[in-house]
């Protein structure tokens, strides 16, 4: 929409204007690294950080979400009653700092996943109270990334606000009318100039070459690939090393599976319905009423998660299922990565057809 | 509601930690008082009721004086609970499985003390009796405590966890120990603890036993990656877990055959003097 100037020193300014009215959130430095957190200071906040090991989806999806809470009881006849109150968690107005474009696709992926079909009412008046301000990413985070190779280099169409680091200032471009008020409400941005435009220009033609790619086929083959691959050898090399820890799901931004569980308070009376993250690379997971196993071995397990990522995903939402993003990657302590996966699978597809 | 379910404790070899944990979780809980009778509870109460429902055991079997006592128990007892590690694996207990025990007793109570003290390979309780829940961890954890004995108390069978470790650790964000040079048995280990141990930067030991799909041979490749020996691995797998690597040990998980073992003698002793207890 409209881009903005705002020097890098008159950003802890506009964080705490914001911190009057909302929940900020955004990179910090740990011990470690980097987390998502809460920002009770402005400078805190790390927009130059690199990755996280969870992505800022904890906001978006909490790990344990209360949906409603009932009451069993005996009405004055004697008749058993329940009474049922829906909850509504984490709702409350929040401006998440320095999302990285690929975060903002799984972002764009959970806003299809949870209102397309059956509208998710918990997620959906959550994600109202959502403000997202982007950054664009100059260098990629590490060698796990493989953002360019999933077209995540860029911002998707969901930010309010996007900012990119141009010497000393970030130039910001309006995604929404929430976030141009907020913008010219709580910070001193001023609209930029052909100049600011022209730097900003140089800027982002110039990360181009600093990211590489990683796969051997366009993200496009990726759905025909893993369909003809589907009986492949390395699914079992791979179900042999993988030690079922759910790692790569848990810090995956576009998984959403989840379990729905029933947990009863110490008085036997009351108690909630919980939706807590779940993985399909446990074994639980796929264990339905009576016992049967869809999918018992881990090979089939890895295969699914890799199906998921590179094909059923796009079929049925209509975008990728990976953002590119490393995380999974980088948790993995046996190295079983999508990039590698996919690659492995190219080739040896390859060999069967003799090409 | 019906008169209250009434509870027993009972403990074998162990530290007690484990009811101390109960203890603990009595205190912070006091409701739990309201659902349930304590009829005996060696270290909270001197009565001793033998009228009881659900029986929680600690400690584990290693002895065969324990054998009449656990079936004991398990007569009286519409359920029994494995309370704590030793119970649930023989845990720590275990470790002396290494070695003959005249080996072990000598080492322990001096040159007396195979025919003073009374002792056999440790194993958890369930080797000896049927047992309908286990709390594990060494020690347990409080909130799993309550949390089974309500689930029993509502007839529903406690279930734990059979996945691994990590995916706790992931949900607390906590970077990988062993990607930071320090060893952790999380992706073998059972879930429950919330991954205490990696949380406060040290590496799970594997108290809480492994889990169904438990992958020995990556861990273990994990581990060499830290430079141990495949000796040191195997006593790694063996601190909480000797009695379960040994019954598995068809499957070799371990480098070495757990039993019988080789080198018969014990470390030498820097506290030679026999102890008396
Ligand atoms: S599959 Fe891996 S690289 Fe792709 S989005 Fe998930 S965590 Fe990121
Ligand atoms: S992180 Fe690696 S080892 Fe763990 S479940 Fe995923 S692929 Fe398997
Ligand atoms: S499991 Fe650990 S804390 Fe519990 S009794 Fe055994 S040694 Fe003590
Ligand atoms: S620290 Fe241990 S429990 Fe945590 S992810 Fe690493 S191996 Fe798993
Ligand atoms: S982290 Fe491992 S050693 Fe520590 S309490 Fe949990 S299971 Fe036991």
């Amino acid at each position: 929409m409209s881009l903005y100037i705002l020097s890098k020193e008159k950003l802890p300014a506009f964080v705490e204007a914001l911190q009057a009215g909302f929940r900020v959130v955004g990179p910090v430095r740990t011990p470690t690294g980097f987390a998502f957190e809460e920002i009770t200071q402005a400078d805190q906040l790390q927009l130059d950080y690199t990755t996280t090991i969870l992505p800022p989806k904890k906001y978006f999806l909490p790990q344990r979400e209360t949906l409603f809470k009932y009451h069993t009881g005996s009405n004055p006849e004697g008749a058993q009653s329940v009474d049922v109150e829906p909850v509504f968690q984490d709702v409350q107005p929040t401006v998440i700092f320095g999302m990285h474009t690929c975060d903002m696709s799984g972002i764009m992926l959970y806003d299809k996943v949870f209102s397309e079909g059956f509208r998710d009412e918990h997620y959906m008046t959550r994600r109202d109270k959502m403000v997202i301000i982007g950054i664009e990413c100059l260098h990629p985070c590490d060698d796990a990334s493989f953002c360019k190779d999933m077209g995540t280099l860029t911002a998707p169409p969901i930010y309010d606000l996007h900012m990119t680091e141009v010497d000393d200032d970030y130039l910001i471009d309006t995604g929404s009318e929430k976030g141009e008020r907020l913008l010219l409400n709580y910070s001193e941005a001023k609209m930029a100039t052909t100049d600011h435009m022209q730097r900003l220009g140089r800027v982002l033609s110039a990360k181009w070459p600093r990211f590489r790619m990683r796969l051997k086929m366009s993200k496009d083959q990726t759905p025909s690939l893993l369909t003809l691959g589907y009986n492949a050898h390395i699914w079992e090399e791979l179900g042999e090393r993988c030690l079922a820890c759910g790692s790569c799901t848990n810090v995956c931004p576009t998984c959403f599976c989840f379990d729905v569980q029933d947990e009863l308070d110490i008085n036997m009376q009351d108690g909630e319905r919980v939706r807590v993250w779940d993985s399909c690379q446990l074994h639980e997971f796929a264990l339905v009423a009576g016992g049967h196993n869809f999918r018992e071995s881990k090979a089939s397990r890895v295969r699914h998660r890799l199906m998921r990522k590179g094909k059923y995903i796009k079929q049925v939402h209509g975008l990728s299922g990976c953002t590119g993003c490393g995380r999974c990657e980088r948790a993995c302590l046996v190295d079983i990565t999508i990039p590698g996966t996919l690659n492995a699978l190219h080739d040896e597809m390859k060999v069967e057809s003799g090409v | 509601m019906s008169a209250k379910p009434k509870i027993a404790f009972f403990d074998f070899t162990s530290c007690e930690g484990c009811q101390l944990t109960v203890i603990d979780a009595l205190q912070t809980h006091l409701g739990l008082l309201d659902l349930v009778e304590i009829v005996q509870f060696r270290e909270a109460m001197s009565e001793k009721g033998q009228n009881y429902q659900i029986a929680f055991v600690e400690g584990s079997c290693t002895r065969k004086s324990d054998e009449a006592r656990l079936l004991a128990i398990r007569e009286q007892a519409s359920a029994v609970v494995a309370l704590g590690a030793c119970a649930h694996l023989g845990g720590v207990n275990s470790m002396k499985n290494r070695w003959p025990i005249e080996n072990v007793q000598t080492y322990v109570y001096g040159q007396n003390g195979k025919d003073a003290y009374e002792s056999y390979p440790a194993r958890p309780i369930s080797a000896v009796i049927k047992v309908d829940a286990v709390i594990p961890g060494c020690p347990i954890d409080r909130h799993e405590f309550l949390r089974v004995v309500q689930m029993m108390l509502q007839g529903r069978t406690p279930r734990l966890p059979d996945y691994p470790l990590c995916v706790e650790c992931k949900l607390r964000e906590n970077a990988c120990l062993n990607t930071l040079g320090i060893l952790c048995l999380g992706p073998i280990t059972r879930a429950g603890c919330e991954a205490i141990c990696p949380s406060y930067g040290d590496g799970c030991e594997g108290c809480r036993g492994w889990h169904p799909e438990a992958n020995f041979d990556y861990m273990r490749e994990i581990l060499r990656g830290h430079g141990l020996s495949d000796h040191e691995i195997d006593a790694r797998f063996t601190m909480f877990n000797h009695y379960q690597m040994e019954q598995m040990s068809g499957h070799a998980p371990l480098s070495e055959a757990v039993a019988p073992v080789t080198d018969t003698s014990l470390p030498t002793s820097s506290f030679a003097a026999p102890k008396e207890d």
